[in-house]
């Protein structure tokens, strides 16, 4: 049953915003469902992530797609796309960029590092040393880069979509809590469905689909509808309801560390967009439970008691979630 | 929360304080709700599940039964041997007893404080299980008002300040406990803005609804009592052969003085009653109920109140009318009232009873001089009575003037009484100048052979008035209706009457005993003169062809007849009757007269299951008994049928109502038509949480239909509702369209127009209602659910199994 009824003109001007941005994830998802088959809720997931302004933390076991989910983003989007390889000995200005001074005119120059793009994939980034994991955060969460007392200010959109891997921890820097808070969202992208597999064997056969992907939208588009997303309603019950459900997890016995108040922000832009990606141009609870893992499931930590009963963030959060009363009528 | 509901109980038992003698009554009752409470915390604290817990309490309560109540007999003071088990079961008895002989407070025996300690460890128990398994802290108070309500029924004085503010605190302690459970688990809600007026205007509000609320709740419970009938006219309680007799002071049940008399009078066994030894020479009648009030129809009695000012020590009340208590003529009777009776509630008595020396507790009524009991006595009871037998002369009597002295009126007459009745009067006391010739004109009238005795008389036609029919018509009829028409004919001359009811003489046995046997059950009028007080006389024509051991008194014997004929004689008849059976009610007639009675007609078995309670003044045709009985049994039927159809009728109420408010405003519209839904959705057996968006709710609802899911089925999506019918296409498009509507008045910063919602309302109804079974139709309809406050949503309070 679908409920994505779209309204008869009642919005105004906000439903026309809606129907465009809806339009444009539509043309973006058909196209990195091309190279992403069977994955819609990463995708879904994917395009809140860029229209709320966020950081993607993709996490999964080698080989699943992060790389080329990242990648297809960004060939799908017509915009600069930069890939960053974490490895023990990068340093800071490998991202940043470095002054160089140039003799002939004697002054410095700046030469921007990869995070001057608009989507930046930082591969395996717990396999970096915190110094580097540090400056690429700060880039994430101030939007611009500061090098010899001049700051230098990141285009819009900027998106960092980092991937880890969970199984092999040998030889790595685990995010701490207070880095693994400026992602919007951790994702895990899962093996693919066994008929998705089949006709992935089709698809990536003889070349890359990567190479056949055409762009369908631009950077100055996805700005402008990111505007409009923080446009989108959010009724005070709603409000309550995102402020209610953080606070659960700051109070929840089984958890030793609640989500933060950016993680509150981040969950009603997420919700935002994510409405805005289903058509509406109001929030519904309903995105917001969708949302509440993803959103927050990893900035929490599990209490003594839920690690023996080996329960996961994931789980203590879909438990809060199914017994937080929805805000009723007004 | 176990242990918040054991304090909230613990500050109720104050409340019990009264009743008991002794300070140590609460200690085991403590002790036992203390483990009840402790078996609950200890068993709950790991988060178990809730089921056995009830069953782990019990076994608590019976583990601690032993040590406290036969610790000395038990070996280790543990083991339930069968000495134990005996002695307790000793002790419930005598617990048992105790209460039920002995008016409060009771003192605090071991068997006493068992009872008590069990009630109170049950109580515990439900309180338990209301507050902590099921989550509802407020029905605890039930609880509560049931502890409350012992007081108040025990006896009127009602409950003092202090237990009714302990035992309210104890329950906002409870409260308060609750909430503060269910914010720790939950963080609390984020307050509404503070800052803005919508936020003080709410406050307001919500003050102001609390207040009119209480207030309107205050003012129902304060008038609607006034209103309603009160408990001992209302129809319910004559259902049942019993009557509640009693006002203001203790409330006593016993059967009905007249039904039992009918059912004494119709048996056709001469078994004895009682037996007494007396100094008398001729004893008098013995008194057991006075009938003071009559309605048109029946003779009823007044309530007669039982305090501590009416008790029995010794002295009785002097009656009414007599200046001083005479020491002369005492006479001393010994009662023994016969084992193998019923108990009674009310002592034969003759009159006037000087003192009575009677084990137990009894009261005496000031202004009927009867004798009563609130808790049922022994029976095969036997007392001493210090009687004088004052009986007035005629010449006493003739003297009476008007009588002034008699508290409270004993003339009074319903006003819609048949003219007739006051014609016969009249004429009859046409040639009587004072009150004893008025009297013996009336008594004359009906002994003078033109009334025959007849303990199975007639049917009355039903449109007839009883009382007219038997004074005019067919003259048919026993000591009831004599004593009860020459009473109203007496009110009607202007002299105060009553129906008292009891025992004639009886019989003298062998050894100087007198016997008095089921037949000698009798009523009788009492008329009152100015100066001689109450008078009995006798209208029921005695001997054999009337009331056998009926006497008449002396000054009531016609003066024309020139000595002591018996007034029961009628001149006109041959078959008269020897003055001296008359005189002598011992002679040897009285088996003949009770073979006359004893073939009474299986007609006249009827009026023991009558629901009426009384009728005195009327013939018990079983014609007439008909008429009345099917009123009651009919009433009831019509108030079940009501209070089976009454939760259908409010429920339609509601749904007209909200049917009726769809067309308003559009945010109100949607919620109306989605609070439909939900309400329709749990009449058919569905679920229905806080927890679910609206777009959920309908998704759950298209999926299964109103049939409650098995929380494994839930993850796995529509397949696994295969054994479920199908929700039609349109249902799931119209449940849809309702979700949306709601969530868009909820959430959105417009609501959708509201057209449609009535339709989408009712193909939704009815496509749910098509998925369900005959039965739960039938449910939807008679007992919905949605009325019971308890299945309405709300949090549920433990974590459920999760669903990623």
């Amino acid at each position: 049953m679908s409920l994505d009824t779209h309204h008869g003109g009642r919005g105004g001007g906000a439903q026309t915003d809606v129907e465009e941005i809806v339009a444009v994830a539509d043309r973006v998802r058909g196209a990195m469902e091309t190279v992403i088959g069977g994955k819609p809720e990463v995708l879904r997931l994917t395009l809140t992530v860029l229209l709320a302004e966020g950081h993607l933390l993709i996490e999964d076991v080698p080989g699943v797609g992060k790389t080329m989910l990242a990648k297809a983003l960004g060939r799908a989007v017509d915009c600069s796309v930069q890939r960053v390889q974490f490895t023990p000995d990068l340093l800071p200005s490998d991202i940043t960029g470095v002054s160089v001074y140039h003799q002939d005119r004697h002054e410095f120059e700046f030469n921007p590092g990869p995070v001057f793009a608009n989507i930046v994939l930082g591969d395996e980034i717990n396999r970096a040393s915190p110094k580097t994991q540090a400056a690429l955060l700060e880039c994430m969460a101030e939007r611009q880069v500061s090098v010899d007392g001049r700051t230098h200010a990141l285009e819009r959109p900027f998106m960092v979509v980092a991937t880890q891997n969970p199984a092999d921890m040998k030889g790595t820097y685990a995010l701490p809590e207070a880095q693994r808070d400026r992602f919007m969202a951790r994702v895990s992208v899962g093996y693919p469905a066994p008929q998705a597999e089949l006709d992935m064997i089709d698809s990536h056969g003889a070349r890359s689909p990567l190479d056949a992907l055409a762009p369908v939208t631009d950077a100055v588009r996805i700005r402008d509808l990111a505007d409009k997303v923080a446009a989108v309603h959010v009724a005070p019950g709603v409000r309550r309801y995102i402020v209610d459900l953080v606070n659960a997890t700051r109070t929840s016995p089984e958890l030793r560390l609640g989500a933060s108040p950016r993680a509150t922000l981040h969950l009603v832009r997420a919700a935002r967009a994510y409405a805005a990606l289903h058509g509406r141009h109001y929030v519904l609870p309903d995105d917001v439970q969708a949302l509440a893992v993803p959103v927050l499931a990893h900035r929490l930590l599990p209490g003594p008691e839920a690690q023996t009963r080996r329960r996961t963030p994931e789980q203590i959060v879909a438990g809060l979630v199914a017994h937080l009363p929805v805000p009723g009528p007004r | 929360m176990p242990l918040a509901s054991l304090l909230c109980l613990a500050m109720a038992l104050p409340l019990l304080s009264p009743f008991v003698r002794g300070g140590t009554w609460w200690v085991p009752a403590f002790v036992m709700m203390a483990a009840v409470a402790g078996v609950s915390a200890l068993y709950r604290s790991p988060g178990r599940n809730a089921f056995p817990v009830p069953f782990l309490q019990a076994l608590a309560v019976l583990a601690l039964v032993t040590p406290l109540f036969a610790g000395h007999l038990a070996p280790l003071g543990l083991l339930p041997t069968k000495d134990v088990v005996a002695h307790l079961g000793t002790t419930l008895e005598q617990g048992a007893h105790t209460i039920d002989v002995s008016a409060p407070p009771v003192s605090a025996s071991s068997g006493v404080m068992l009872i008590i300690a069990l009630c109170l460890a049950l109580f515990m128990m439900a309180a338990d299980f209301l507050a902590v398994t099921a989550r509802c802290p407020g029905m605890v108070g039930v609880l509560l008002l049931t502890l409350m309500a012992v007081p108040l029924v025990l006896d009127g004085s009602g409950v003092g300040p202090l237990p009714a503010i302990a035992c309210a605190g104890g329950f906002l302690v409870l409260l308060a406990v609750d909430a503060w459970v269910r914010g720790r688990e939950w963080g609390m809600r984020v307050p509404d803005a503070h800052d803005s007026s919508a936020g003080v205007s709410e406050a307001v509000r919500r003050v102001v609804t609390v207040s009119l609320t209480s207030a309107v709740a205050v003012l129902l419970a304060l008038t609607v009592p006034l209103a309603l009938p009160s408990l001992r006219t209302d129809v319910f309680h004559t259902l049942a052969d019993g009557t509640y007799i009693g006002t203001g002071g203790d409330v006593i049940t016993t059967t009905h003085p007249l039904v039992s008399l009918r059912r004494d009078l119709a048996s056709s066994s001469d078994r004895t009653v009682l037996t007494y030894r007396t100094d008398a020479e001729e004893p008098d009648y013995l008194r057991t109920y006075v009938l003071d009030e009559f309605d048109g129809v029946n003779w009823t009695m007044t309530p007669v109140n039982a305090s501590n000012d009416t008790r029995v020590d010794g002295e009785l009340p002097l009656p009414t009318g007599w200046g001083s208590a005479p020491s002369e003529d005492t006479v001393t009777t010994r009662i023994s009232l016969d084992a193998e009776s019923p108990r009674m509630d009310f002592l034969p008595l003759p009159y006037w009873a000087r003192s009575v020396e009677v084990s137990g507790e009894w009261y005496a009524d000031p202004g009927s001089h009867v004798v009563f009991s609130t808790n049922s006595p022994p029976t095969g009871l036997s007392f001493t009575v210090e009687s004088v037998d004052r009986r007035p002369t005629t010449e006493e009597l003739a003297d009476t003037g008007d009588p002034r002295s008699l508290p409270g009126d004993h003339r009074d007459l319903p006003r819609d009484l048949d003219p007739r009745v006051r014609e016969l009067t009249e004429a009859l006391t046409e040639q009587a100048r004072t009150p004893y010739e008025r009297a013996m004109a009336l008594q004359e009238y009906f002994t003078g052979g033109s009334f025959t005795y007849d303990l199975a008389p007639p049917a009355v036609p039903g449109d007839a008035d009883p009382l007219v029919h038997f004074l005019l018509e067919d003259r048919i009829g026993y000591c009831e209706q004599f004593a009860g028409a020459m009473a109203v004919m007496a009110r009607q001359a202007g002299i105060p009457a009553r129906v008292a009811v009891g025992y004639t003489a009886g019989e003298r046995m062998g050894d100087g005993r007198w016997a008095v046997s089921v037949g000698d059950a009798h009523a009788w009028p009492e008329l009152y003169f100015e100066g001689a007080g109450w008078v009995r006389f006798e209208p029921t024509p005695a001997s054999s062809a009337g009331q056998g051991s009926a006497s008449v008194p002396d000054y009531a014997r016609g003066e024309r007849e020139g000595g002591p004929v018996s007034p029961g004689t009628v001149p006109e008849e041959p078959e008269v009757v020897p003055t001296e059976t008359a005189r002598t009610p011992e002679g040897n007639e009285e088996p003949a007269a009770e073979e006359e009675r004893s073939p009474s007609p299986s007609g006249d078995e009827e009026p023991e299951d009558e629901t009426d309670s009384s009728v005195a003044a009327s013939e018990h045709g079983p014609r007439s008994g008909a008429d009345l009985s099917w009123l009651p049994a009919a009433s009831a039927v019509a108030i079940g049928l009501l209070l089976l159809v009454l939760p259908a009728l409010v429920r339609a109420l509601v749904r007209w109502s909200r049917m009726a408010a769809l067309s308003t405003d559009d945010a109100r519209a949607a919620h109306i038509a989605w609070r439909e839904l939900r309400d329709t959705f749990l009449d058919l057996g569905g679920t229905w949480t806080s927890t679910e968006s609206p777009r959920a709710a309908a998704e759950r609802m298209a999926r299964g239909g109103p049939v409650p899911e098995r929380s494994g089925s839930r993850s796995t999506g529509p397949m696994s509702g295969s054994a479920r019918r199908p929700v039609s296409r349109e249902t799931v498009a119209a449940l849809g369209r309702l979700a949306l509507a709601e969530e868009a008045a909820r959430y959105a910063p417009a609501p959708l127009p509201s057209e449609g919602l009535r339709e989408d309302l009712r193909t939704a109804r009815a496509g749910l209602v098509s998925v369900v079974g005959t039965g739960a139709r039938a449910r939807a309809v008679l007992l919905p659910r949605s009325l019971a406050p308890w299945r309405r949503p709300r949090p549920s309070p433990t974590p459920e199994p999760l669903t990623s």
